[in-house]
């Protein structure tokens, strides 16, 4: 029932002795980075010695625009010769993110993505489809090693194409998937094109859904479609990526794991720590990250923990499903976005006017993002091809800023609400 | 020089009759009118119009984005055949349209073919050498 028995169900105090012990080697690598090395309160906190967990309220917080501004090496507590693969966020405007692992990094991840599996009853006997994107993108690789390192057999099917998804299914007997939950319903419809019912013509499970913010409906309802237990899988590339937090056979709450990260609730405008049980933004601190440790990352997730153990014997506590940002991000299509990427874009653009709007709604049980632009009165010159053109142009830009095609749809001057003070852009219309 | 005047337009209810009661407004007759729409919810109104200066700017004072495009206009037959006399003969003076329409002038007697084109000047000078007779401005917008 555990991959780790004895870590999984470790009683609170002993994990609490483990987290500290863990910290202290942290913060005595992060230093090494030139970020951490020029935060003082760190080398005050491991001089006076860590003897509770609490103590970590006394180090300052770190931010994705900290991980933007020490691009691409202040970060680094390793030798680089050490340093054995990078994983980068989008962006092609301004610094993206980047997170570096060295061999025990890609060892302790690979450790809890399998402990995530087993957790939701996935074994080595299972035939494991990963419906997701390989490369910078954590989703295809982290999977990847956690499946081997369980010992299915795995089926790195990467995104998109259905009807080829469908027939690896058929043909290797998949029975578990991994996929985010807004394709799974454009991959149902697949199925029923092609006259097929995943529930009679599949071997299929158990499905894992995750890197897309979801209701219990909706996961219910992929339940129903595929006859499936579908279970939610939480994580973020700053903390490896999935992995950081799983859903048990219990399917209520992701247990957290205690012995990689610390987790803080805390309340997003006075940054004080929220108690058990009430909303608040997770942050979070790296317990087993040696090429590059992060310390008390703002999320932006809002979320809980939620009181009490878990019937299953887990002593790490559960997360709540996450309810929402405590930024402006978004995400589609399991790619983040924020709507400053799509306005770096358009701002640069002498054709189109300074309103804008992001649309987001699901057609043909797809998540979509539409954007509006206006067409400056001053461009236009009737002729069709030029807006085509434009209409196209947009659309390159913006899917190589954040990794999702969007519809560009251009809009007669003055037709968008002007925008007051913080702008509402973002429009969610997506059914959940 | 002969102007065609090109809205452009989002493909929603109510906004053709937008343009329709501008023109409306100012005593302004429509000729002939056509819609290119795309299927990306926008595309262009081309008018042809009796006063084409003044709708534009009529258009484009209440707002919409209104351009005068330049187009070519020939003469036709209004008559079974009529057309394919004409793209045969521009055909073989080699010019190549992008979007085109027509207007009648008197039934059973002649016609205008309003063609967009890429470079004009060319397209003329083609046109005319073949032995096609141009229609200008004022004749085109009739009164």
């Amino acid at each position: 029932m555990y991959w780790e028995h004895s870590l999984e169900t470790l009683d609170r105090n002993s994990l609490e002795n483990l987290q500290l012990e863990r910290l202290t080697n942290s913060l005595q690598l992060a230093v090494r980075s030139s970020h951490y090395g020029r935060c003082p309160a760190i080398g005050r906190l491991l001089d006076s010695g860590i003897i509770s967990i609490e103590q970590i309220r006394d180090l300052p917080f770190t931010t994705k625009d900290d991980l933007r501004r020490d691009f691409p090496w202040g970060f680094l507590a390793a030798d680089k010769k050490d340093v054995v693969r990078l994983h980068s966020s989008s962006g092609t405007t301004g610094n993206p993110t980047v997170v570096y692992h060295n061999r025990h990094d890609l060892d302790s991840w690979a450790n809890l993505m399998a402990r995530s599996l087993y957790a939701a009853g996935v074994r080595e006997t299972d035939v494991f489809q990963n419906i997701c994107g390989y490369g910078l993108f954590t989703g295809g690789l982290g999977f990847q090693y956690g499946i081997e390192r369980l010992g299915c057999l795995s089926i790195p099917a990467g995104a998109g194409n259905s009807p080829r998804q469908i027939k690896l299914m058929r043909d290797f007997g998949t029975t578990v998937a991994h996929a985010i939950p807004s394709y799974l319903g454009r991959l149902f419809d697949v199925f029923k094109e092609e006259g097929l019912d995943p529930r009679e013509d599949t071997h299929l499970h158990t499905l894992v859904i995750g890197a897309e913010p979801h209701t219990e409906e909706h996961r219910r309802r992929i339940e129903e479609m595929f006859g499936v237990r579908a279970f939610n899988s939480f994580g973020l590339s700053e903390m490896n990526g999935p992995g950081v937090a799983f859903e048990c056979t219990e399917q209520n709450g992701l247990h957290v794991w205690e012995d990689a990260f610390v987790v803080e609730i805390i309340d997003p405008d006075t940054l004080e720590p929220v108690p058990d049980g009430e909303i608040g933004e997770l942050v979070m601190t790296t317990l087993d990250r040696q090429a590059m440790p992060v310390i008390r990352f703002r999320t932006r997730d809002l979320t809980r923990i939620l009181p009490g153990p878990c019937p299953c014997g887990r002593t790490h506590r559960r997360l709540d499903r996450i309810s929402g940002r405590s930024d402006d991000m978004f995400i589609i299509k399991g790619c983040n976005v924020f709507p400053m990427q799509v306005e770096g874009i358009l701002m640069k653009l002498p054709e189109v006017g300074d309103d804008y709007r992001i649309i987001l709604r699901t057609i043909d049980d797809q998540d979509e993002m539409i954007v509006e632009v206006e067409v400056k009165k001053e461009w236009f010159r009737g002729d069709l091809t030029l807006l085509d053109r434009l209409q196209k142009r947009i659309t390159h830009l913006v899917r190589d800023e954040v990794l999702v095609r969007p519809l560009i749809r251009l809009v007669e001057p003055g037709s968008i609400p002007k925008a007051e003070g913080k702008a509402v852009r973002v429009l969610d219309q997506r059914r959940k | 020089m002969t102007y065609q005047v090109s809205v452009f337009l989002e493909n929603r209810l109510g906004r053709l009759e937008k343009v329709t009661a501008v023109l409306r407004e100012a005593e302004i007759n429509i000729r002939s009118i056509h819609l290119n729409h795309t299927a990306n919810d926008w595309g262009i109104l081309n008018l042809v119009v009796s006063r084409p200066e003044l709708a534009c700017e009529k258009l484009n004072a209440s707002g919409m984005s209104a351009a005068l495009r330049e187009i070519v206009v020939l003469k036709m037959d209004d008559k079974p055949g009529g057309l394919d006399v004409l793209l045969k003969a521009i055909a073989g003076a080699g010019v190549n349209f992008t979007n085109a329409y027509g207007r009648i002038v008197n039934e059973g007697g002649s016609a205008f073919f309003m063609v967009d084109v890429q470079d004009i000047p060319e397209a003329r000078s083609r046109l005319a050498s073949s032995g096609l007779e141009i229609i200008e401005d004022t004749q085109v917008y009739g009164p």
